[in-house]
């Protein structure tokens, strides 16, 4: 038990430090991402008036409030699978990944653990900063509870997922930069699209409800913004679609990396390749 | 020692051959990623009609989507370049074959213009494949003249610039790859594939014309409409961008040298 707390606790320093060294990079994405949400409240829904080229800059506080809600989650997964399919590929370039196979851990929490802390600091960072930008332009009201929490945990544990199924394609497909990419977008998309900002069809609503965040957003809103009790059982943000999409995309992550690290490994493509 | 000079003739054919060389062997690499290429391309022309689903507000405004289409194909080019080009880069430094090629006589420019080739090639085969069945499925209508060549092609090069300074700075920055995808989602929002660039408010429109590709969409989409040249030269935006263009592959050609003689008398050609 002790190896294993000392392994993990390696792991989570070595992530900070990581972490600790991109922090120019965190000072280069603040102010892009403010300026994103603040513009695009205005935008979304607003096809006819663009057509039409007159679009009305107000900023609403309810909609810019949405929209926040919308982006925490594609930070936590900026965080967690952008960087450790970064890192992980790095590991494979240099020869360092064999070594993850020394430590008393499984494969896939070293590859998890060690983001983690790193990228719930990170997320909590950027967020307060973003939401100290966005105030001084608009202000934002949320109800905050600690019910909040609920949805949140079951966003990191869908991120770790989501993680570890970005983890499990690099060690197989390697440079799959340009798809990881995709995917996270299509992740904010769904995660906009899952808030009572504009009107979905049905099936984009029901497309929505595949993708990991889409439950949480819906949840969030529902506890932050509208006030709604935690433990609201069924609907899109209710508890048991939102256990159901975190426990689902944590397993699915753990037979993914797994997979594809046993794949690797028989291909002798650990390192390098 | 007797030194023998090589013809110039002899020289020029060497340097071509290296630049094909370099270009070969960036093709062969793409090649082997093929179906990544295809699959990422599909999700990447997925993503841009969810989003212009978004903006539509639950359905496609074809009048949106022909606006947004120029600067849909720009965006490919560059991203897909910028990354490629960068994690390319990151991945010889990391595995230490980079140090390998530049121990070649040619010069680095000349190994670096090759590798550019075969990122315009990677990058522009699924753009344009991706636009043109989006142009032909939605039945966007535009005005196809000549006109339209050069800001074209020297959107095309805006788009490589910007590659090539992603990867001379996957040399000098840790985190390259991570912040590679915060520019590129910069160029998405700011150079008009979320909503046209000119519907902005006055400052951020300003500051929009400074990401690359951006003033390059603008004059596309002036020439797509049927305007002249002449117009976009009149209304400033041309010249502003052959003068964003010389600038940024100046910077990018500069910042590459730079990176590359810093890394090489610090080590930073192999893994540290």
């Amino acid at each position: 038990m002790t190896r294993f707390l000392v392994s993990l606790g390696g792991e989570v320093r070595k992530g900070l430090l990581f972490a600790w060294s991109e922090r120019l990079q965190i000072l280069l994405e603040l102010p892009f991402f403010a300026l994103f949400i603040l513009l695009l409240g205005p935008l979304a829904g607003a096809g006819h008036q663009i057509a039409s080229g007159r679009v009305s800059w107000t900023l609403h506080s309810g909609r810019t409030s949405l929209l926040l809600l919308a982006f925490v989650p594609g930070l936590v997964f900026y965080f967690q699978a952008v960087k450790l399919f970064w890192r992980l590929l790095a590991e494979i370039q240099s020869g360092t990944l064999e070594q993850v196979y020394l430590s008393p851990l499984p494969s896939w929490l070293v590859a998890a653990a060690g983001r983690l802390v790193a990228a719930l600091a990170e997320t909590i960072l950027v967020v307060a900063a973003i939401y100290a930008i966005i105030s001084a332009f608009v202000p934002l009201h949320y109800a905050w509870t600690p019910a909040a929490l609920v949805p949140a945990a079951a966003l990191v544990v869908t991120g770790v997922g989501y993680s570890l199924i970005i983890g499990g394609m690099t060690l197989v497909w390697k440079r799959i930069q340009m798809l990881q990419e995709g995917f996270l977008l299509l992740v904010l998309v769904f995660a906009v699209a899952a808030l009572p900002v504009i009107e979905v069809p049905g099936w984009f609503a029901g497309l929505g409800r595949l993708f990991p965040v889409t439950s949480a957003v819906a949840s969030l809103s529902g506890v932050l913004i509208d006030r709604r009790p935690v433990g609201v059982a069924w609907g899109t943000g209710g508890l048991v679609w939102l256990a159901v999409t975190a426990v689902a995309y944590l397993a699915a992550g753990i037979l993914v990396f797994r997979a594809g690290a046993r794949a690797a490994r028989t291909r002798g493509t650990l390192a390098r390749y | 020692m007797t030194a023998i000079r090589v013809p110039a003739g002899a020289r020029l054919g060497g340097a071509w051959r290296i630049l094909a060389d370099e270009a070969g062997k960036g093709l062969q690499l793409m090649w082997q990623r093929r179906a990544m290429l295809v699959v990422a391309a599909a999700a990447q022309g997925f993503t841009y009609l969810m989003i212009e689903f978004l903006i539509g507000g639950g359905r496609l405004d074809h009048a949106v989507l022909a606006l947004t289409l120029p600067a849909y194909f720009a965006f490919s080019l560059a991203g897909t370049a910028a990354m490629q080009g960068s994690g390319g880069i990151a991945e010889e430094v990391n595995a230490g074959t980079l140090e390998q090629s530049h121990l070649s006589p040619a010069r680095p420019t000349l190994l670096m213009a090759g590798r550019l080739a075969a990122l315009a090639t990677e990058g522009l085969l699924p753009a344009a494949v991706v636009t043109a069945a989006f142009w032909a499925g939605y039945g966007v209508r535009y005005q196809v003249r000549p006109d339209v060549l050069l800001p074209l092609l020297l959107t095309i090069i805006d788009a490589l610039a910007y590659a090539l300074l992603m990867a001379a700075l996957t040399l000098r920055v840790a985190s390259i790859g991570a912040v590679v995808h915060v520019f590129n989602m910069a160029i998405m929002f700011f150079a008009g594939m979320f909503v046209p660039v000119t519907i902005f408010p006055h400052g951020v429109e300003i500051f929009a014309r400074l990401i690359p590709t951006t003033l390059g969409v603008l004059t596309i989409n002036s020439a797509l409409a049927g305007r002249p040249l002449s117009a976009a030269w009149a209304d400033g935006t041309l010249p502003w961008l052959l003068a964003h263009v010389a600038v940024l592959s100046a910077l990018a050609w500069a910042t590459y040298l730079h990176t590359l003689r810093r890394a090489r008398r610090e080590g930073g050609l192999s893994p540290r």
